[in-house]
């Protein structure tokens, strides 16, 4: 009521008004910092725990060690999972890729019977829960009589993934006018050239940040390697089972600082190629549902960041 | 002159053939590989999963068909208090993430100027990261030697970790990028001088959110609520590296049925119907997006 009151003669107190504005941005600042903190504060910890001279994670911190790195990089089964993971993503990113781009063509620059369907099919494992599409392979397979190997860790992250890249293709797809690609034609050119010299160079670098995001989503994968991997390890599974080992928690905190130091290079990198070609794809990146909703009909595609309204 | 009549002679057929194409055989040739790969790795092992659900003694389907893992799911006293409990730490949860988002992305609409970009790269970033890594942080925060606890002075807090407080509180900074998203893109579309039409009329903060901003904004909200439950809702990870037996959830019941228990009769029943839950909340929320765009 205060406030209404105040908003009534808002011209007439100018003193007291940026006094308000002064608290306002105090008020903005702390709550920003509390979200920030919620985020990044225990990644923060845990590096610091990485560095800690100390096996049991207490404070306050004790010295600092590298110990916890060395025998990270010299731990064996640790060796092993991070290598099944490293070898694992390297297949599902381009298999993503190409895969995804095909979708995102075939779904923007295409009219035709079942499109929706279509759509639909492509966006669902962007929504649908991990678990769920994990625990039908698992069974799949089973049925099949499919040993379960990391090729079948590769074929269903692969299925989970490649709507990600049709996602972030298909919102730069949209935003490019067709008529270029028209014109060229117009002047001449043949569709080969069309495709290297006017759609490649407006795709290329969201290409390169779907790759990556791709690569992340499945180094990072927990769900779907547990249901459809044998008897290997992947980073996600090594992780998750050693953080129930006491003794082993100060070298999972010094693995997960190097990879996630690694990944903030590679993202931020990502980030930045999305970023040259307007924000808008940033949410799709962010958000797997606006992601879908990209996929199945061009919907929920969120204005591109500091666009004029 | 001869190679611009050529190039003009070619223009038209070329420009046929393109279009033709379009229509009739590149989208098949196009979306063959996708598509059939989905079908083939995605629809059908789902199928494979509902016929699961329905045979006597899965996984031999010579067994006959059945309805009773229906039956048995469904009137099983632990899974009807486990389904309460997943439901009741997924709406706790949501409300904290809701009282963060919508500031959150009324501050990014309208307030943070060139820290908008910022502020979305945080959070992307935030969610990119390993998720099993992010779960395992908080457990270095709230243990009983954690952060907190020393903060805290006095006797160690045991409830902290290993708790329903402990998923709760990862649960809800988990999600945080899901939930303000989709809020986001909707505040977006709001025209700012609404907001100053509203106080030269004389309305103070709490009415121009509650007429103008929450109204306009309902329907990212509503979106935003529906597909984080979903995954919320399924969530395993979490309450398994956090949680303790006072918080077991659908997603490590159904996760146990089928890997420990190898009851798949149980758990492909219960799979499917988390399935179809979430299937039909996925519907509703593409239903409230799509009218939403055409409101816009």
């Amino acid at each position: 009521m205060a406030d209404v009151a105040g908003a009534v003669e808002p011209r007439v107190a100018l003193g007291a008004g940026s006094v308000r504005h002064t608290a306002n941005a105090v008020g903005w600042a702390a709550f920003l910092g509390v979200v920030a903190l919620a985020l990044f504060g225990p990644l923060a910890i845990l590096v610091g725990f990485s560095l800690n001279d100390s096996s049991i994670l207490a404070f306050p911190f004790e010295g600092l060690t590298l110990e916890w790195y060395r025998q990270a990089l010299a731990d064996p089964t640790l060796r092993e999972a991070l290598a099944n993971s490293l070898g694992v993503a390297l297949v599902v990113a381009p298999l993503s890729v190409i895969l995804g781009t095909l979708a995102a063509f075939g779904l923007t620059r295409f009219r035709f019977r079942g499109r929706g369907m279509v759509g639909a099919l492509v966006g669902a494992p962007l929504v649908l829960p991990w678990l769920i599409i994990g625990i039908a392979a698992l069974m799949g397979y089973a049925r099949v009589d499919l040993d379960l190997t990391l090729r079948t860790v590769v074929a269903t992250q692969t299925i989970c993934t490649f709507p990600l890249v049709t996602a972030i293709v298909s919102a730069q797809l949209f935003r490019f006018q067709r008529v270029q690609e028209e014109a060229a034609i117009d002047l001449g050119c043949s569709r080969l050239q069309v495709l290297r010299h006017v759609i490649l160079p407006h795709i290329g670098p969201a290409l390169g940040a779907a790759a990556i995001f791709a690569f992340t989503w499945s180094f990072n994968n927990y769900e779907i390697s547990l249901f459809t991997i044998g008897f290997q390890q992947t980073f996600p599974i090594w992780v998750y089972s050693s953080v129930r080992n006491p003794d082993h928690t100060a070298v999972v905190n010094a693995v997960s600082t190097l990879i996630s130091a690694f990944q903030v290079v590679t993202i931020w990198l990502a980030i930045r190629l999305l970023r040259s070609r307007g924000g808008g794809a940033l949410s799709i990146v962010g958000d797997r549902a606006v992601a879908a909703g990209t996929v199945a009909e061009g919907s929920g595609v969120p204005a591109p960041v500091g666009a004029p309204r | 002159m001869a190679a611009i009549t050529t190039s003009a002679d070619l223009e038209r057929p070329k420009r046929e053939r393109f279009r033709g194409a379009r229509r009739r055989g590149g989208a098949l040739g196009i979306l063959l590989s996708p598509v059939g790969l989905l079908v083939v790795l995605f629809v059908l092992p789902m199928l494979i999963m509902v016929q699961m659900s329905f045979v006597e003694f899965p996984p031999n389907t010579d067994s006959g068909y059945t309805l009773d893992h229906y039956r048995e799911v469904l009137t099983n006293d632990l899974n009807l208090k486990i389904a309460w409990r997943t439901v009741m730490i997924a709406s706790i949860s949501m409300a904290i993430m809701l009282a963060i988002a919508l500031p959150l992305s009324y501050f990014m609409a309208f307030k943070a100027g060139r820290w908008e970009l910022v502020l979305l790269l945080g959070l992307v970033l935030a969610d990119e990261l390993a998720p099993v890594v992010k779960v395992y942080a908080w457990q270095v925060i709230l243990g009983r030697n954690g952060i907190l606890n020393w903060l805290i002075p006095g006797e160690p807090i045991e409830w902290l970790l290993y708790s329903r407080f402990a998923v709760i509180v990862t649960l809800s900074t988990t999600y945080i990028t899901y939930t303000t998203i989709p809020i986001y893109a909707a505040m977006k579309a709001i025209e700012p001088s609404m907001f100053e039409a509203a106080v030269d009329l004389g309305a103070g903060w709490w009415q121009q959110a509650r007429k103008i901003l929450l109204p306009l904004a309902a329907p990212g909200i509503f979106i935003a609520m529906i597909l984080v439950y979903i995954p919320m809702l399924t969530d395993f990870v979490t309450s398994d590296i956090v949680g303790g037996t006072s918080s077991v959830m659908m997603g490590q019941r159904v996760r146990d049925l089928i890997l420990q228990g190898g009851d798949w009769g149980a758990g492909s029943a219960l799979n499917f119907l988390m399935l179809a839950a979430s299937g039909i909340l996925a519907l509703v929320a593409y239903r409230l997006a799509k009218l939403n765009r055409i409101d816009a």
